[in-house]
């Protein structure tokens, strides 16, 4: 008896979520959950799996996890072997038919834009496993674009009574995307060309994006610590091509940029990386418009 | 708090999983508890994780399941070479036993690291060794291992006082190589010793019984407590496991002496 009126209960809470949004959502990181609520508003109830301050290569299981994604109708993520070492499981242990590979309610962005850094040859020991590119799409807004109009697509599809609702406010996010992205160029002109040293490549996008120059990388395989004589190469490229700033994310220990800064004396810029790295970056506007003052400011 | 996640269908894997560890590892604790050698189990995962990590190193498709046994095979091969390294030293200088499991699991910690040095997942595959990912585990799993711990407590309780110290090293080296990979050494470590520490006053079949429960009261308030507040599964339930020895532990010396 009691579990049967606990099992009701459940089954009363469930009820209740999904009559007040229509469409649950599970996003991977932090940015795919901003732009799901850019798009569909109250109609969709998100979860984010990490938070900004996270490494989304490597979460602890957590039930709550296997709940969301049983219960979401769209998986949201990088892809692109970002969240290699979690997703598929979690994917798995949901036993949810409509967010499997290949499913409408399956999303992975980075299927969806130009990846950088695909490596010619697929090999293990180069310590980059993302043999589909780089996963951090996120640092240009102009992948943000094309990832609006994709998922604005799914979720017409997976609520098409609210199909015009969807499409009405992704021309909105578009239009006024779009002319951030111009300005936000005409504001970082001045970055042009800049020499600056990363911690680790997520910046491929970015660095792209405004035209700044990777002078070096501290660690240059994600996940391995760099060795002595890696370090050591570092310090010779500067002293040949001095770099004006290092850049890490709000994610990253930056035990290796602190070393570098300590013996160079160049300015550290911890860019928030994504929605709710730092502060400024409260939504996907201010993500962009803090990362862009945040160089203008380090980088003189 | 949140009660969206607490479904049979989620937790009770991990449960089932739980169980099946505390069945064996709680009468093996006793065992290790009474002979003084605590981290004897830290070493013998240890080399266990270490022998696994060694095979998907080498089979580099193992990572996403294929040569499953080739891999289980390291891995139960590594921690029988420790546990008979370690029946050899028991008799061997059996004063430093205790120092020489230490040196053991720090060696083949950092033979690990030394493994995963070139391997951008290294990290992550550490952790889930130490930590565990009890959450992942599914149905199929649990049945193996059910089998094989079927087997491991059939000759335990029925033929323990026939084989010597080498017996025991080999069944504990079984029993640990399933269940490090089920949920990870540092549950393993609580599962082990937390029940059997707090009911080693207490004898016999009383002795047992309550320390499987204090095991499976701690473990069911962890995979709950979890569940409702959002925590990351396999420390939460170590957290609990502690908690429920130390209750169990002040009942057993409040109650009758014997």
């Amino acid at each position: 008896m009691k579990t049967r009126s606990i099992a009701l209960c459940l089954a009363w809470l469930v009820a209740a979520s999904t009559a007040q949004a229509k469409v649950n959502v599970f996003a991977c990181e932090p940015e795919w959950g901003a732009l799901t609520t850019a798009i569909a508003g109250d109609q969709a109830n998100v979860t984010v799996a990490t938070t900004a301050l996270q490494d989304a290569h490597q979460i602890q299981a957590r039930p709550s996890l296997i709940a969301g994604v049983r219960k979401a109708q769209l998986v949201f993520c990088s892809g692109a072997e970002l969240e290699t070492g979690w997703l598929p499981l979690l994917i798995r242990q949901a036993g949810n038919d409509g967010i499997q590979e290949g499913q409408p309610g399956n999303l992975m962005a980075a299927s969806y834009v130009k990846t950088l850094d695909v490596p010619k040859v697929l090999d293990r020991s180069q310590g980059d496993l993302h043999a589909e590119g780089n996963p951090h799409i996120i640092t240009d807004p102009r992948n943000l674009r094309i990832v609006a109009r994709v998922l604005t697509d799914r979720l017409k599809l997976l609520d098409t009574p609210d199909a015009a609702r969807y499409e009405a406010s992704f021309v909105t996010f578009d239009q006024q995307l779009a002319a951030r992205i111009e300005a936000w160029q005409k504001e970082a002109a001045p970055l042009r060309g800049a020499p600056i040293v990363i911690q680790h490549n997520v910046w491929a996008y970015l660095t792209n994006w405004l035209g700044l120059k990777v002078v070096a990388a501290l660690e240059p395989k994600p996940g391995v610590p760099p060795t002595t004589s890696h370090l050591a190469g570092v310090l010779t490229k500067l002293a040949a091509t001095p770099a004006k700033a290092i850049v890490v994310a709000a994610y990253e220990d930056p035990k290796a940029a602190q070393w570098l800064a300590g013996k160079t004396g160049l300015p550290v810029i911890t860019l928030p990386y994504t929605v709710g790295g730092n502060k400024a970056a409260e939504d996907l506007f201010g993500l962009y418009d803090t990362t862009i003052a945040q160089l203008l400011q380090g980088i003189k | 708090m949140n009660t969206t996640a607490l479904e049979f269908s989620i937790l009770g894997p991990a449960f089932a999983a739980g169980l099946l560890v505390l069945a064996t590892h709680v009468p093996l604790g006793i065992e290790v508890l009474r002979r003084g050698i605590i981290f004897i189990d830290l070493a013998i995962a240890q080399m266990a994780g270490l022998g696994a990590l060694a095979g998907m190193l080498y089979w580099t498709d193992a990572a996403e399941g294929g040569q499953p046994f080739a891999v289980q095979a390291c891995s139960l091969g590594a921690a029988l070479g420790g546990a008979l390294l370690l029946t050899w030293t028991e008799r061997k200088f059996p004063d430093i036993q205790e120092a020489l499991i230490g040196c053991l699991f720090v060696l083949s910690a950092s033979v690990a690291l030394l493994l995963i040095g070139q391997n951008p997942h290294g990290g992550e595959h550490i952790k889930d060794l130490l930590a565990g990912q009890i959450l992942w585990v599914l149905w199929p799993q649990i049945g193996l291992v059910a089998v094989l711990y079927t087997a491991l407590l059939g000759a335990w309780f029925g033929y323990r006082h026939r084989f010597g110290r080498a017996g025991f090293y080999v069944i504990f080296a079984f029993a640990v190589t399933a269940s490090v990979q089920l949920v990870g050494v540092y549950l393993v470590f609580a599962s082990l010793i937390m029940p059997a520490l707090a009911l080693r006053r207490t004898k016999g079949v009383r002795q047992l019984v309550a320390a499987y429960g204090t095991g499976a009261v701690g473990l069911a308030a962890g995979l709950i407590l979890s569940a409702l507040f959002d925590l990351s599964t396999g420390p939460t339930i170590v957290a609990t496991l502690a908690v429920c020895a130390l209750a169990a532990g002040a009942l057993a010396a409040a109650g009758p002496k014997q």
